[in-house]
C-alpha cells in the first residue's frame, strides 16, 4: 500500500522535473533559467525525502541539507551575476 | 534578553547544587523556579520578561504559517484556473517599521503572503516595492497582512 | 490494522499532499506569463511541497523506527528561510537587467524611483 503511494508521489516528481526543465530550455531570459534551476534543487531535496522513506534508510538526509545550500548560493551567486555582470566585488 | 536567560540557568544550577542531586529533572525544576524569581523582579530589568518575548515570536511563527497556507492555497486556484485572469503589477508600500532586522522580518513575510514577492527596499527602509499577482483582488489583502505582522514584529522586537 | 499501518497510511498521504503541492506549482512555472508571476508559484508551493514531504519523512523515522532526525528539521528550516530569500533576489535582479513586465500588467510603481538620477534605491 505505502510502497504504492510512495511510487506515485515519485511520478509526479518527475512530472514536475520535466516541466522545469521544460522552462530550463525554452526559457527567453537568463532570469528564468535561473528559478528554474532553484526550484529544480527544491524539487530534488522533496523527492530524496521520498527515497528514503522508500528505502528505509536515514544515510540520504545529508544529501538533501548539501543539495539546498549548494542551490541556494548558487541562486544567489547567478543572480548577483546576472545583476551586476560580476560574483564577487573587490573595492 | 541574554542576560536574563543566564540568570535563569543560573538559578537552574544553583538549585541542582542545593540538592546535591544531577539530574535533568531537578534541573528542570530548578529553572521553572528561576522562571518565578525572574518574574518577580521582573521590574528591575531593563528590557521586558524574556518569557513575553518568546511568547512574541510563537505567535509571530502561527501567524506566518497561517499566511503560507492560505497564499499558497489562493495561488494554486489561480494557476488550475481555466484561462489565466490575473492583472499583475508592482505597488510601493510604505511601512512604519526602522531597523535592518524588522525589515527584513517584514520583507520575508510579505513575500509568503498571498501573491506579494518583495522586489526593492528602498535605501531609508521605508518604502517596500512589491509585486501583486492580481492587484484588484489583492492589494486590499496585502495591505492589511502587512499591518498585522507590523504589530507582530514589533511586538518581539520593541521593549 | 494495526497502529503502524495506519501512521504509514498517514505519512504516505502527507507526502503525497507534498508532492501534488510540487507539481501544481510545476504547472504554474510553464503557464504564468512573466519571470516575476513564476515567483509567487516558487516562493510558495514549492515551499509547501517540500514542507510536506520532509514532515512526513521525519514522522516516518520518528513513529516507525524510533530515530529522531535533526538534519530533517534542519532542511525544513533551511528551506523555508532560503526560498523568500531567493526568490526576492531573482525578482530584483530580473528588474534590474530590464526584463520586461508580462504585457496584462497594470501598474509599475517602480519605474521612475529606478531611473531617477539621485537614486534612493
Amino acid at each position: 500500500m505505502i510502497q504504492w503511494i510512495l511510487t506515485f508521489s515519485l511520478i509526479f516528481i518527475t512530472l514536475s522535473i520535466l516541466a522545469i526543465i521544460y522552462r530550463l530550455v525554452v526559457g527567453p531570459t537568463a532570469s528564468e533559467r535561473v528559478q528554474a534551476l532553484d526550484v529544480l534543487g527544491t524539487t530534488i531535496i522533496a523527492g530524496i525525502a521520498i527515497f528514503s522513506v522508500l528505502l528505509r534508510t536515514t544515510a540520504f538526509f545529508e544529501v538533501a541539507l548539501l543539495i539546498g545550500i549548494l542551490s541556494f548560493i548558487g541562486t544567489i551567486a547567478l543572480a548577483r551575476y546576472i545583476e551586476r555582470g560580476i560574483v564577487i566585488e573587490r573595492k | 534578553m541574554s542576560k536574563q536567560v543566564l540568570i535563569n540557568l543560573f538559578i537552574g544550577f544553583l538549585w541542582m547544587f542545593l540538592q546535591d542531586d544531577w539530574s535533568v529533572l531537578t534541573f528542570a525544576v530548578g529553572y521553572l523556579f528561576g522562571l518565578l524569581v525572574l518574574f518577580i523582579l521582573r521590574r528591575f530589568f531593563n528590557d521586558k520578561f524574556y518569557i513575553f518575548t518568546i511568547n512574541a515570536i510563537i505567535n509571530l511563527t502561527l501567524i506566518f504559517m497561517y499566511e503560507l497556507f492560505v497564499s499558497a492555497i489562493l495561488v494554486m486556484r489561480k494557476i488550475l484556473a481555466r484561462r489565466i485572469d490575473i492583472k499583475p503589477g508592482i505597488i510601493a508600500m510604505e511601512t512604519s517599521l526602522e531597523s535592518d532586522l524588522e525589515v527584513t522580518l517584514l520583507a520575508l513575510l510579505v513575500t509568503l503572503t498571498p501573491g506579494s514577492v518583495v522586489m526593492e527596499v528602498s535605501e531609508d527602509n521605508n518604502i517596500l516595492y512589491t509585486h501583486i499577482m492580481d492587484i484588484p483582488e489583492l492589494s486590499f489583502a496585502v495591505n492589511k497582512s502587512k499591518v498585522r505582522f507590523e504589530k507582530a514584529i514589533k511586538k518581539v522586537t520593541r521593549p | 490494522m494495526s497502529a503502524s499501518d495506519w501512521i504509514e497510511l498517514s505519512v504516505a498521504m502527507l507526502i503525497l499532499i507534498g508532492t501534488i503541492f510540487n507539481f501544481i506549482s510545476a504547472i504554474g512555472f510553464i503557464r504564468l506569463p512573466d519571470v516575476y508571476n513564476r515567483a509567487h508559484a516558487l516562493a510558495k508551493s514549492t515551499t509547501l511541497g517540500v514542507l510536506f514531504a520532509l514532515l512526513g519523512a521525519f514522522f516516518f523515522f520518528l513513529f516507525l523506527e524510533g530515530y529522531f532526525s535533526i538534519k530533517l528539521f534542519l532542511g525544513i528550516f533551511f528551506v523555508f528561510l532560503t526560498s523568500p530569500v531567493s526568490s526576492h533576489m531573482i525578482c530584483r535582479s530580473a528588474y534590474r537587467a530590464q526584463v520586461p513586465l508580462a504585457d496584462i500588467s497594470v501598474r509599475d510603481d517602480l519605474e521612475e524611483p529606478i531611473k531617477a538620477p539621485s537614486r534612493s534605491i
